[in-house]
């Protein structure tokens, strides 16, 4: 299910996107966060919003850097949506792909030993929209959106 | 110098504990980095509270809580505390949100009142 959605995501044009970070080290995660961030801000969020963003996108990052070793988080505004305006972000890689993506939801759940197994769930609470895609040899796909609220 | 003898950040000696105002960004490597320089000075000052004060730090994401609780909990090993104050009501928003809890580490209210926790122990 949502095999073709993989593909589609992983060949989509970065021109089509207001930021692409390319994740393939470390220091990529705290780039990725700041442009986030800078995004989010321009786009008129509040300071607690920005930071469940740049918080969110932070978690997309390191799990690519960590699991898949590289990949892309593109993020773009979509000012025109009827809820409002809001801010998708994208994490995408052809990593190793995982076998249980309810698994990977679960609070504490975690393959990695210095984790505290919340970082997807984690997303999940702080972003109003969240789904993942994901084949095992193929990669993953994480589209998640965040609104912006009135005040 | 070699890296791992990096200073990361400036940490003060006051009395018997050290203050730690941490005014950068915090990526994966910092926090490792300032990890290991806490441990350097803890066993050379041999301080019995470490203070972190993170009023400047605007993202704290569930890696850089593992970490700074990690922390906590190797310090407890050397005989010191760590307390850490002045999380920014965005981050502890996001932090309350995802759930973190953040263990091993005495949270006070401000500078003020970590410097009157550290006192007290």
């Amino acid at each position: 299910m949502g095999l073709d959605k993989i593909d589609t995501i992983l060949e989509s044009p970065a021109h089509e996107f207001d930021v692409v970070v390319r994740i393939a080290r470390e220091e990529d995660i705290a780039v990725a966060r700041q442009m986030a961030k800078q995004l989010a801000q321009e786009t008129g969020f509040s300071l607690a919003d920005v930071t469940k963003i740049a918080t969110a996108v932070s978690e997309l990052a390191r799990n690519i850097y960590r699991y898949a070793n590289q990949g892309r988080i593109m993020i773009r505004k979509k000012l025109e949506e009827k809820d409002g305006p809001c801010i998708e972000v994208i994490a995408a890689d052809r990593g190793p792909g995982i076998p249980d993506v309810d698994l990977v939801l679960t609070r504490g759940y975690t393959t990695y030993e210095r984790s505290l197994g919340i970082g997807l769930s984690g997303v999940k609470r702080l972003m109003d929209s969240f789904a993942i895609y994901s084949e095992v040899g193929k990669g993953t796909v994480v589209i998640t959106e965040k609104r912006r609220r009135k005040f | 110098m070699s890296s791992n003898l990096e200073r990361v950040v400036p940490i003060l000696q006051i009395a018997d504990f050290l203050l730690v105002p941490i005014q950068i960004d915090l990526d994966d490597r910092t926090v490792g980095r300032l990890q290991q320089q806490l441990m350097r000075e803890i066993e050379r000052t041999r301080a019995k509270a470490v203070i972190l004060d993170v009023r400047m730090v605007e993202v704290i994401d569930s890696y850089i809580s593992y970490t700074l609780s990690e922390t906590a909990a190797m310090a407890r090993l050397m005989g010191c505390r760590t307390i850490l104050c002045g999380i920014q009501p965005p981050v502890a928003l996001t932090l309350a949100q995802m759930g973190v809890v953040l263990e091993e580490l005495t949270v006070a209210r401000d500078l003020e009142h970590a410097l009157v926790l550290a006192s007290s122990l």
